[in-house]
């Protein structure tokens, strides 16, 4: 990250709340070609990352970096969490860190 | 005063003052946060640390809901990272802020630690919260990669976790916050007898009708038609006016005047009291 400010943690629903800012979210990859990745949200939605590079299909990536719209992502840092990832708990941790405990994040 | 008369403490404390004062001790003893000698770790996010209170001017020691912070845990990213001789320094930032870590490099363990933590990894991270100058900063104990990334919302969860327990489930004691006011009351018995916090006492030991005759004397010797008169007021009046009998008038005296509450004035009938008088 490399401004100081805070990533907030998103899914495909909040995404649309935080356009313009920095956020950060896990996907799993459907596709990639080149610049355009499309990949799954935690909530089981899609959602277009800008900037990634090749990803192998049905991993899961946590992208870091400025939501450009209500579905796409313009990543600054990416990290390759594997093939094994609980995106339920992720997902309900993004609607708790949003909701009633969002003093502790943001 | 209390002691001397095994009778006049227990009528006065029998019934509601010796068991919160037995119960204060145990109470005192269930809130870890305040027990130097338990030491708790708490996980964090970098936003709860910079939003740490500090307990005291003198000490650099912080609270975070109500709990003594010392030990602590961190997931995050490592940033900026320094290696020197002696110790090595980076930047943890886990998405909601970022903190100065520090860790000592002084045996083979420690350099074996460090070595393979680069720039972008996530981390876990056990250390020391420290404050300076009101700059935060953590002494790292610990410090190992994560390999299951699940770990990264895994600490996160536990955050939210910790801070629901100490904000909401760890009950503050609520036996304690009223035992102080009755210890209050039971050295300072003067400002018991007044109005109407005293009645409530009397009413709890009112186990043999006793100590309501007391409060009735004493209530009586406080009025200022009672206190008109240097002499006080003699006994068989107090008795008349209150209708209560001799003995029962001579005991809650006697134990009244064992309590410094009323005193013999020109001969042992009349009695004054001592704080209105």
């Amino acid at each position: 990250m490399d401004t100081s400010n805070p990533a907030v943690l998103v899914n495909a629903e909040l995404l649309r709340m935080y356009v313009g800012r920095k956020v950060r979210t896990v996907v799993q990859v459907i596709q990639s070609d080149g610049e355009i990745t499309t990949g799954k949200s935690t909530d089981e939605r899609q959602l277009i990352i800008k900037g990634l590079p090749d990803v192998s299909p049905m991993s899961h990536v946590e992208v870091i970096g400025i939501a450009e719209s209500e579905q796409s992502i313009r990543a600054e840092i990416w990290t390759n969490f594997g093939h094994t990832f609980d995106t339920q708990s992720y997902n309900q941790l993004c609607q708790l860190a949003n909701g009633e405990f969002i003093g502790l994040f943001m | 005063m209390y002691g001397s008369q095994f009778d006049g403490s227990a009528a006065f404390s029998g019934g509601g003052f010796m068991p919160s004062q037995a119960t204060q001790a145990p109470d005192s003893s269930f809130s870890p946060s305040k027990n130097r000698d338990i030491q708790s770790l708490l996980p964090l996010t970098v936003k709860q640390i910079n939003e740490a209170f500090l307990s005291s001017e003198d000490k650099s020691n912080f609270t975070i809901d109500g709990v003594d912070v010392n030990n602590v845990t961190l997931v995050g990213m490592v940033c900026n990272r320094t290696g020197r001789v002696t110790d090595v320094t980076f930047i943890l930032d886990d998405g909601t802020g970022r903190v100065e870590c520090n860790k000592w490099v002084q045996e083979s363990v420690d350099s074996n630690e460090v070595e393979g933590i680069l720039d972008g990894m996530y981390v876990r991270v056990h250390g020391h919260l420290k404050g300076f100058l009101g700059k935060r900063s953590l002494n790292v104990f610990s410090i190992r990669p994560v390999s299951d990334f699940n770990e990264i919302a895994s600490h996160f969860i536990d955050c939210i976790y910790v801070h629901i327990y100490n904000t909401r489930l760890r009950k503050p004691q609520g036996g304690v916050t009223t035992q102080p006011q009755i210890a209050n009351s039971s050295s300072t018995p003067l400002k018991g007898y007044q109005a109407a916090p005293p009645n409530q006492f009397s009413g709890q030991h009112n186990v043999d009708g006793q100590k309501s005759i007391e409060q009735m004397v004493l209530d009586f010797l406080q009025l200022p038609s009672s206190n008109v008169d240097e002499k006080g007021v003699h006994c068989n009046v107090i008795a008349n006016q209150l209708r209560v009998s001799a003995d029962k008038l001579m005991l809650a005296i006697q134990n009244l005047v064992e309590e410094g509450l009323i005193y013999s004035t020109t001969d042992d009938f009349h009695f004054k009291s001592t704080i209105n008088g």
